[in-house]
């Protein structure tokens, strides 16, 4: 609900309620004013009967029967009201009336009825009611009006303010810059966001500027040492000491694991910083037909068969760096953790992309399989970091991924939903203990 | 064959210098990037290996300035950036090839000769090795003139083994160049094992001296005697 539409609200509950208030009491108190008014009218009227009396005149003849009436039975003196009938418009009419007794000298005691109709002052009362009514209806209905018509102008800068929010990127370095609106809340609201999206900007740039630092200063070290060993390698006098090659050949590739270690890691913090925004559009199934070239000489040695079921589809908007890290990552994660003699099967589909190999079965939480530094054989080669990569990269563009074993045969799958992540479609295939293991 | 060398590190320009000398280059340095402008102006060199991160400039703009006077020279970019923007920024500006920090100097060699190889001669140039010829622009491979016939995988191997006679080649180096960069080493053994098992009966088989030495533990190299 809107903040307006919730003030609105009570405002609107407010003024039902006074003016239900209102009008009850402006009926109780204008019937009360209009009846002792009458009542004053009657009691007039019979003092002048009573000196008429007493001043041994008759007591005139009724000629409205309905206004006036005697009785030489005893009556209940006093107010009361009645209904009498119109004989001509042959209505029931309310009167006020007022009785009371004359003594006459010589004369038995007579009653007297005074009435008065009250049926000019109902009229009064309606047109009185009426008038209140319709004043605050008409100001219920202004409020509303105004409040529409208020929250338009002055919560336009406000409204202006979300817009720009909205559309805020960081990719762009750029912080906010709002404007200050004549509304002290909102200006003050503005500063702080003009505030906190140039502190982001900042931040932003010096973890940009931190991540590529980081990686060129490393990986030149890393490049004299490799190259420095690869040099110290030609040395003739290697050929000769068959312990000090191997030494240095080790040394060699842990310098290569270093730097392939960093550069994965710095390939996770570029994804984190959302670093990666130029797209183009890519033909996915051509690109997995590229990689499966690139890898084949994996597959061979380790004797795996490539099944490759591609759906031909529209190019796909992704950053060529991307999509290529997903599927190497992907694939070598099939290749890696298989079988000997087994298969890796690729299937791309217009929803989603799939990648399954047998493999043993593994325990542990496959949430968990998606972690930095999660591998299946802890004295493996590799840092530990592709499926993190894969589920980086997912989550980067919005798509689902899910890990699925089905007992049957023994197959893992690694599936990426280009959609939303869905649960598992058939209860065989639901995502157990067991996974491909990190890479 | 000259070289231009572009590079600020002490240490990693020492060790380049000397593996280049040992390849057969006659090597010019530039620790920054007025020494390489002034040195690219004055001479001519038949390839220019360009740091990129250089302390008073950014190589992209000697990349620049070469291209803009259409010099015949070839760039081999190597960088410690190794983000694909960099990548297709040095490779738009013209650069023959692009090569990540830290690289293999077997590698760096194989793809300067790929260069050079493009720039002088046309791709009308072969590689001789004793009695074994290529022709790398139609992927030919004669052994005593007869011709051989190699998977693409042997031929890749084939040549980068002949860019690098004599100099021993690690594992992880020819994995790298086979396989592209994020090939772990681990996994790759048993597949160059196979492909350089291939390689050698292929050539036996055509009656070539077996070149190809083992190095236990380290790799594998080329060598005459």
């Amino acid at each position: 609900m809107k903040l307006l539409t919730a003030t609105n609200r009570y405002y609107v509950l407010l003024s039902a309620g006074l003016f239900a208030l209102g009008s009850a009491v402006l009926y109780v108190g204008v019937n009360h004013a209009v009846r002792s008014e009458v009542s004053e009218q009657l009691e007039n009227h019979r003092r002048e009967l009573e000196a008429r009396v007493a001043s041994g005149r008759p007591l005139p003849e009724p000629v409205y029967r309905a206004q006036y009436s005697l009785n030489t039975r005893p009556r209940p003196t006093g107010y009361s009201d009645t209904t009498l009938l119109d004989p001509y418009e042959h209505e029931l009419v309310p009167h006020r009336q007022l009785t009371f007794r004359v003594l006459r000298a010589g004369q038995p005691p007579v009653w007297v009825t005074l009435r008065k109709s009250l049926v000019e002052t109902d009229e009064l009362l309606g047109a009185i009611l009426s008038t209140m009514l319709g004043v605050m209806g008409l100001l219920l209905l202004g409020i509303i009006v105004v409040n529409r018509y208020l929250s338009k102008v002055l919560w336009a800068p406000f409204q202006r303010t979300l817009a720009q929010l909205r559309g805020y990127d960081l990719q762009q370095h750029r912080a906010l810059d709002l404007p200050a609106p004549a509304i002290e809340e909102f200006a003050e609201l503005n500063q702080a966001l003009t505030h906190l999206s140039r502190r982001l900007v900042a931040d932003y740039e010096s973890l940009r500027e931190f991540t590529a630092n980081a990686a060129h200063e490393t990986q030149t070290p890393l490049a004299i040492m490799q190259a420095q060993l690869e040099q110290l390698l030609q040395l003739p006098a290697l050929a000769e000491d068959a312990a000090a090659a191997p030494l240095l050949a080790d040394l060699y590739g842990a310098t290569r694991r270093l730097s392939r270690l960093h550069q994965a890691l710095g390939l996770l913090s570029r994804i984190e910083n959302g670093q990666y925004t130029q797209a183009v559009p890519l033909d996915l199934a051509a690109l997995i037909r590229e990689k499966a070239e690139q890898l084949a000489p994996l597959l061979d040695a380790r004797g795996l068969a490539l099944h490759l079921h591609l759906a031909a589809l529209p190019p796909r908007p992704l950053h060529p760096g991307l999509a290529d890290s997903l599927l190497h990552n992907l694939l070598h994660n099939a290749i890696r953790h298989n079988l000997p003699g087994g298969d890796v099967a690729v299937r791309l589909t217009a929803d989603a992309l799939e990648v399954s190999n047998p493999g043993p079965v593994v325990s542990g939480d496959p949430a968990r399989f998606f972690e930095r530094f999660r591998k299946h054989n802890a004295a493996s080669e590799s840092p530990g970091l592709g499926l993190s990569i894969v589920q980086h990269i997912c989550a980067y563009y919005g798509f689902g991924l899910a890990y699925e074993f089905a007992p049957a045969g023994a197959r893992h799958t690694l599936r990426v939903a280009f959609g939303p992540a869905r649960t598992p479609a058939s209860p065989l295939t639901r995502a157990a203990v067991a996974r491909p293991a990190g890479l | 064959m000259k070289i231009l060398l572009v590079e600020d590190e002490p240490a990693l320009r020492s060790t380049l210098i000397e593996a280049l000398r040992q390849g057969g280059y006659v090597v010019e340095v530039a620790a920054d990037f007025a020494q390489a402008y002034e040195k690219v102006k004055l001479y001519r060199y038949d390839c220019v290996l360009l740091d990129l991160t250089l302390p008073d400039g950014n190589g992209l703009d000697l990349l620049r300035a070469l291209k803009a006077e259409s010099s015949t020279t070839g760039v081999l970019v190597i960088s410690a950036r190794n983000g694909l923007d960099d990548r297709v920024a040095g490779l738009d500006l013209g650069a023959d090839d692009y090569l990540a920090k830290p690289f293999h100097l077997s590698e760096l060699n194989a793809r300067l000769r790929a260069i050079i190889r493009r720039r002088r001669f046309q791709g009308q140039n072969h590689l001789v090795f004793r009695d074994l010829v290529v022709w790398p622009e139609q992927a030919e491979v004669q052994v005593n003139g007869e011709a051989l016939t190699l998977t693409r995988k042997e031929y890749d191997l084939l040549l980068y083994l002949l860019a690098n006679p004599g100099r021993v080649l690690t594992k992880e180096a020819i994995a790298e160049h086979l396989c592209g960069d994020s090939v772990d080493a681990a996994d790759s053994f048993d597949f160059i094992y196979t492909h350089l098992k291939n390689l050698r009966k292929k050539l036996q088989e055509k009656g070539a001296e077996n070149y190809i030495r083992t190095m236990y533990g380290v790799g594998y190299k080329l060598s005459a005697e």
